[in-house]
């Protein structure tokens, strides 16, 4: 019989454990009107994960389950284009300092979309007429604070 | 107030067009990207508006905010982004429905559901104006506490088979939404050091990463976001699926109406806005529906009652404002402050002194639904276009778009990067069923509930039996108890049968 993997239905409780943990250290010394709300709420969270571990493990006991993480993963045709996306997002936002909003957003949207597979004019088209609606929306029209680079400079 | 008056209000704002089609247009645009919310909009807009007369600004204004509650829908619809907080819960039926090949009907079921609440919201305001106002006043803390908690509940409403994940994921979501500075003493809590968490979890990075960065990791796993039925219905869009949408909702009118009040009551109470209204709403919708089952799955239902509810709000808040000088929300802050720069002195004499911009707002909001009916409805057949884009394309835009946007609403990089935290976290949460919409409420509504149980608690001084105190309280506690029983008590009578 084929398991049931419920390693990745554990990476949420994991996740909100540890921010209760880090939750309840941080308002340890404050006064009830600070804490007293965030500590049902943690209470409350630590018994439904709880609950959720208990379950998870009796079907652990039953070998009904294991704790693969596969669902988090698939489909792995997939999982390369999908990590590259983040990695590419997370370069944008390092860059953007240095970069500006208009070249940052043209050649992360390049990478990303050739990582996905697009290929020909499209690959062009699309970063050079998204990174000037993006120039036009946030720098010349609302004239919002996100950060100029070269081109945003050389065109003011 | 004559009729002779307000046909004479009705006419001056018809002849504002050429202020109210553009300020429509802008409000669609910004509505439609998430981080663009109308005051941010308004704010910086707002040398245009404080140089013009003060009934030119007011048409202006409140065109862009009613349209800017209509187009976060859009997204939502389309691409399961809501454009704002109060189209959050739009993307439980609206996307399922687009998934469908049911796009344009959805749109159509959003933009009729938005006009026609906000517009009867807005008439009856008009009509009712002077016992609104006091109904603000009725509605303290404690009575918001229980407000809040028909929120809530709707994390197990939603929750489908597996209520313990839901419950998981919203208490989780209510955890993060305590992040910030308390409500009393302002002494930070689980912060992580950053400065930038002292006011709390900002909204639109963690809408931005639950919803959009989320769904579009997990697009790319289809070529595209429609099935082959729903690729061929939406390539064989015409004119009478458009129709078909005004059918539905002019059948189901009784269902905007309520669902509408619903929206304008919230709307009313200051601090309250349209993520709580279009929830309750829904959460309502389902609770008094005859087959709550189906919600979720991509009723007409679905859509309409939270978009109803989201733009019935948009008149409620500026009873509070004019009426009381109490800012009903950040937006009509900033319409108060063009007022006030007009020489407007807010609070009941405004309708004495100044009849005619006092109701003259609400008109022009009546006008501005009016005109907005006839703009953004014939588009819904070519917006429905959109799910015909390959996610090979549509994916990185979306991604990196709204990444963007999330520097918006507060201008912190540091946003950008927390949008992409709430990504990852929603992704795990999207493939591992523990749901999204879930954290989201609690991260929406964990502030306010915070903040409106600690008021009272402070007044009684920590004594809870005050959440029982009130007459109009216990009602709602009934009330809240009540849309808890009855769907027990449906699942058992089905289950017995």
């Amino acid at each position: 019989m084929k398991k049931t993997p419920l390693g990745a239905d554990l990476v949420i409780p994991a996740m909100a454990l540890g921010f209760c943990a880090y939750f309840f250290v941080s308002i340890a010394d404050l006064a009830w009107e600070a804490k007293a709300n965030g500590l049902v709420i943690g209470s409350v969270l630590v018994l439904l994960i709880a609950i959720q571990v208990g379950k998870t493990v009796v079907q652990l006991v039953r070998r009904q389950a294991d704790l693969g993480f596969g669902p988090l993963f698939e489909p792995r045709d997939v999982l390369g284009r999908r990590i590259g996306m983040v990695a590419v997002t997370i370069a944008f936002i390092a860059t953007l300092k240095w970069l500006g909003l208009t070249l940052g957003l043209l050649l992360a949207l390049f990478a990303a979309l050739w990582i996905m597979g697009a290929r020909g004019k499209a690959l062009v088209i699309l970063p050079v007429a998204v990174s000037a609606a993006a120039y036009l929306l946030f720098v010349v029209l609302l004239q919002s604070d996100i950060p100029h680079g070269p081109i945003e400079k050389l065109l003011s | 107030m004559s009729w002779e008056f307000l046909a004479g209000q009705f006419a001056a704002q018809f002849g504002l067009w050429w202020v109210i089609l553009p300020a429509i247009l802008l409000g669609i645009v910004v509505g439609i990207l998430p981080g663009f919310s109308p005051q941010n909009t308004l704010i910086m807009l707002l040398p245009l508006t404080l140089a013009v007369p003060v009934e030119q600004a007011m048409a202006f204004m409140i065109a862009l905010y009613c349209a800017n509650h209509l187009a976060g829908g859009i997204p939502a619809i389309l691409v399961k982004i809501p454009g704002s907080g109060g189209a959050a819960a739009t993307t439980l039926d609206g996307y399922p429905m687009t998934q469908k090949g049911q796009a344009q009907q959805a749109l159509v079921l959003c933009f009729t559901a938005s006009v026609i609440g906000g517009l009867i919201t807005t008439l009856a305001t008009i009509a009712l104006l002077p016992w609104l106002s006091q109904i603000g006043l009725y509605l303290r803390s404690v009575e918001m506490v229980v407000v809040m908690l028909f929120g809530l509940t709707l994390i197990a409403v939603i929750a489908g088979k597996d209520t313990l994940k839901a419950l998981i994921g919203g208490f989780f979501g209510l955890l993060i939404g305590v992040i910030g500075t308390d409500h009393i003493y302002n002494t930070p809590r689980a912060t992580f050091g950053f400065l930038e968490l002292y006011d709390g979890v900002p909204l639109v990075p963690a809408l931005i990463g639950l919803f959009a960065i989320s769904e579009a990791l997990v697009m790319i796993e289809e070529k595209m976001i429609v099935d082959q039925v729903g690729r061929e219905r939406a390539l064989s869009a015409r004119w009478a699926d458009t129709v078909e949408g005004l059918r539905i909702s002019l059948q189901k009118w009784w269902h905007i109406v309520w669902t509408s009040f619903v929206g304008l009551l919230i709307g009313i109470t200051p601090g309250a806005g349209a993520s709580i209204a279009a929830f309750v709403a829904y959460q309502q919708s389902r609770l008094w529906s005859k087959h709550p089952e189906k919600y979720g799955t991509g009723i007409p239902e679905g859509v309409i009652a939270p978009e109803a509810a989201n733009n019935g709000v948009t008149s409620g808040t500026l009873v509070p404002t004019l009426a009381l000088g109490v800012p009903g929300g950040s937006t009509a802050a900033v319409m108060m402050i063009v007022l006030q720069y007009h020489g407007m002195v807010m609070g009941p004499r405004l309708f004495a002194t100044n009849p005619e911009v006092a109701y003259g707002v609400f008109v022009s909001m009546a006008v501005a639904y009016i005109f907005m009916i006839f703009t953004i409805l014939p588009l819904a057949r070519y917006m429905s276009r959109v799910v015909l884009i390959e996610t090979t394309y549509l994916a990185p835009i979306i991604i990196l778009v709204t990444i963007v946007a999330a520097f918006g609403e507060r201008q912190y990089l540091f946003d950008m990067s927390l949008a992409l935290v709430f990504g990852v976290i929603g992704y795990i949460a999207h493939k591992t069923n523990y749901h999204v919409t879930a954290i989201l409420i609690g991260v929406l509504l964990g502030p306010l509930f915070e903040q409106y149980l600690v008021r009272a608690l402070r007044i009684s001084q920590g004594d809870l039996t005050v959440l029982f105190s009130s007459t109009l309280g216990n009602i709602l506690w009934g009330f809240l108890v009540l849309s808890l029983v009855v769907p027990l008590w449906r699942n058992y009578r089905i289950s017995r049968s």
